[in-house]
């Protein structure tokens, strides 16, 4: 996902200076004060041109970020773990191990989810009354949880660490207030958490 | 006063939808000015969550259904007969009644904070299942949905009337290639307008039958699907981003040839860009779906990219108009010129978004308010003050104050970047969109601080434009039929216009009437 961002932003730069140029470069040189008007009503290879190329350079920008997007969107068919999400007004429940360890927040005491560093986790995501998003944005990633649906998606972190995460769909009153811990831990300690049925905490 | 509820007189219509969609921007503001009062600082307590998420609501739809998107419209009642030489639009009673039922609308839907439990509070774009359950329940929720009906309808209406005006009303000589852009920006307008909005109306009363009928559309419960709703409102609602932005780019083609003392650079370009958009606009519902994980993200990625080549063809030409002319730099002049800075960067992050694994990150953050603030605030707003200092001699016989209209531009350009500017920041740090408070981490605290100012100085330089309109109007000079050397048509006849538009029509032999006949 860095990449597309890194091209994109690379992009716009190169395209805002050329822009932003023209125009200033119209304001200074041709004040009424200045320059007399020279009448011509179009300059059609230009404008051909200026069709051509930038049509060139979204497609470019387009296969950069399907290549990009791949990856993040592949689903693993045998995920190294597995984890339940569900979003409710206004908090989360994480279920891990097939619900047998589970942990529900409040707008007041968000909940933390653990994830194994360098594992593919696959989250499954739904929720129990309105639309909700979950955003992790130190994952640089968010999906959203529609009712009726289940949303199935791979995390695989790379670093430890914790992550200030939350609800990005308008969910209603205290939408503000539904946040999470992504909470990101060596693997042999998320191991022991689903071993102990989580009474040793990572 | 009676002759003014009675009219069906393009001019008076106009002039009433002028008025109206100012007083309603008014209102808009002043919820504006409440959410960053309110967001000025981490974890403030000003606003209860409940008004704060109805101050929000209300903001983004009276902005967006009774401010931007009527304003074009309203302006294009009072200016499109001119420039065609029509004596009035086809159908003057409709016209009438999409007024009424617009001023209505919006008056219902603010009524909403008059009823037990408040205005609606599920944000502009009313997502089900959120606007059918819970605290969406209440009275204010219905009386948002009919009023918004209502400007719907209304809108639809106007787009039959406008297209029908230009198609059959245009003077002997003006053909079809000598309309002036902004003409044909509302021909464009018009036809989309036609395209999407009945899929507006059709989702609303879903909603109601959901609410009050015992309905189960977006249910899922009983078969129904939540993905439904947001089809068949984006495939409105994209289409609808370019119905507030197609007339101000006419706006600013008038604009910008009038001040650059040039004719239009390639007239027929900009017209087929126009086209280009309004087709393409239709394919790229979706991307607002990104995150849903139910429609086909490259897709719908693709057409958004594509939309950047119409578009860019615009600027080319805006920037030929102005190359190697004689640029002067009226009030409306430096707003057409905000209009084309903002708007740049505006588009520059929407072709950004346009990728699906930069808008998983952006997707209902600050970084996409930031960035339709730019393209409908920083360019449909700038390009309609720059209508309101270009078309007022016109439309009320008096020019506005230039020396206070510069002042008024050149506040609210620091005033907007400085407040719509760190938005971008706040996105990418993790802000959500729609929260009435955030917690005092990276730099939240500092960039919404710098928002907050920013929006000080806009709301002052409005009461700057609001005391311009008092000292012109009072001053009454009265100005000629031709005071800014404009080209078309509608610089041929008498400021303010006599009742059927034209004493005597000019020849019209070419796209630039107006100068011919100066020229005779």
């Amino acid at each position: 996902m860095q990449q597309a961002w890194l091209v994109l932003v690379c992009a716009a730069a190169v395209v805002g200076i050329f822009v932003y140029g023209a125009i200033l470069w119209c304001v200074v040189a041709y004040r009424r004060d200045r320059h007399e008007a020279q009448h011509f009503t179009g300059n059609v290879p230009l404008e051909i041109a200026c069709t051509v190329i930038p049509l060139l350079v979204v497609i470019g920008l387009f296969i950069v970020t399907y290549l990009d997007e791949m990856p993040v969107d592949r689903v693993s068919a045998q995920p190294e773990s597995r984890i339940d999400a569900t979003g409710f007004r206004w908090s989360w429940r994480f279920g891990y191990n097939g619900d047998r360890i589970t942990s529900t927040g409040t707008p007041d005491v968000p909940p933390t989810l653990y994830l194994p560093v360098g594992r593919t986790t696959e989250i499954d995501l739904t929720t129990s009354d309105v639309n909700h998003s979950f955003w992790v944005p130190g994952f640089l990633f968010k999906r959203d949880a529609i009712p009726g649906m289940r949303n199935a998606f791979d995390l695989t972190p790379t670093r430890t660490g914790t992550y200030l995460s939350r609800c990005a769909q308008f969910c209603g009153l205290d939408h503000a207030l539904m946040t999470f811990v992504v909470d990101v831990v060596p693997d042999d300690a998320y191991d022991r958490y689903i071993a102990s049925n989580g009474t040793v905490k990572p | 006063m009676i002759e003014w509820f009675t009219a069906t007189d393009h001019k008076k219509i106009g002039i009433m939808y002028i008025v109206a969609t100012m007083t309603f921007f008014v209102a808009a503001g002043i919820l504006a000015m409440m959410i960053r009062a309110q967001l000025a600082r981490p974890d403030n307590a000003l606003l209860s969550a409940q008004l704060y998420n109805q101050i929000f609501t209300l903001h983004g739809t009276a902005m967006i259904f009774f401010v931007i998107a009527p304003f074009g419209l309203g302006l294009a009642n009072f200016i499109v007969p001119l420039q065609i030489g029509a004596p009035d639009m086809a159908f003057p009673r409709l016209n009438a009644t999409s007024l009424w039922l617009f001023i209505l609308g919006g008056i219902i839907m603010f009524l909403g904070f008059a009823t037990y439990g408040g205005a609606s509070a599920n944000g502009w774009t009313n997502y089900a299942p959120l606007s059918e359950i819970s605290e969406g329940t209440g009275a204010g929720n219905d009386f948002w949905t009919i009023g918004v009906l209502m400007a719907g309808v209304s809108t639809i209406l106007t787009a039959v009337n406008l297209t029908t005006t230009v198609f059959l009303l245009r003077a002997p000589g003006m053909t079809m290639w000598r309309v002036p852009i902004f003409t044909w920006e509302i021909v464009a307008t018009s036809l989309l307008i036609l395209m999407a909005f009945p899929s507006l109306t059709a989702v609303l009363f879903m909603v109601l039958i959901d609410r009050h009928l015992g309905g189960h559309f977006f249910d899922p419960v009983y078969g129904g699907n939540p993905i439904l709703y947001q089809h068949l409102f984006w495939f409105f609602g994209h289409p609808e981003v370019y119905v507030m932005i197609l007339p101000y780019f006419g706006i600013v083609t008038e604009v910008i040839a009038t001040f650059s003392h040039k004719p239009v650079f390639g007239y027929v370009g900009l017209v087929l860009a126009a086209f280009a958009i309004a087709g393409l606009s239709i394919g790229v519902w979706a991307h607002h779906m990104f995150t849903t994980g139910a429609v086909s993200n490259p897709f719908f990625s693709a057409v958004s990219f594509l939309i950047a080549v119409p578009t860019g063809v615009k600027f080319v030409n805006w920037i030929g108009t102005m190359w190697k002319g004689s640029l002067e730099f009226t009030t409306a002049m430096l707003f057409s010129l905000g209009f084309l800075f903002n708007f740049l960067l505006g588009g520059i992050t929407g072709v950004m978004v346009a990728s699906p694994p930069i808008d998983y990150q952006t997707h209902d953050s600050y970084f996409i308010v930031h960035h339709f603030h730019y393209t409908l605030g920083g360019g449909s707003m700038f390009a309609l003050f720059s209508a309101l200092f270009f078309w007022f001699p016109k439309i009320f016989g008096v020019r506005l104050n230039e020396t206070l209209g510069k002042w008024f531009f050149w506040l609210m350009f620091i005033g907007f970047n400085l407040t719509f500017l760190p938005m971008a920041f706040m996105g990418i740090e993790g802000m959500a969109r729609r929260v009435y408070t955030y917690p005092n981490v990276e730099h939240l605290a500092l960039l919404n601080g710098l928002a907050t100012a920013g929006g000080a100085i806009m709301g002052i330089a409005f009461l700057l434009f609001i005391a311009n309109v008092f000292i012109s109007a009072f001053a009454n000079v009265p100005v000629p039929s031709n005071p800014w050397g404009g080209y078309s048509l509608e610089w041929a006849t008498s400021s303010p216009p006599p009742e059927h538009n034209f004493e005597t029509l000019p020849p019209i032999t070419s796209r630039r009437p107006a100068l011919d006949l100066m020229n005779t």
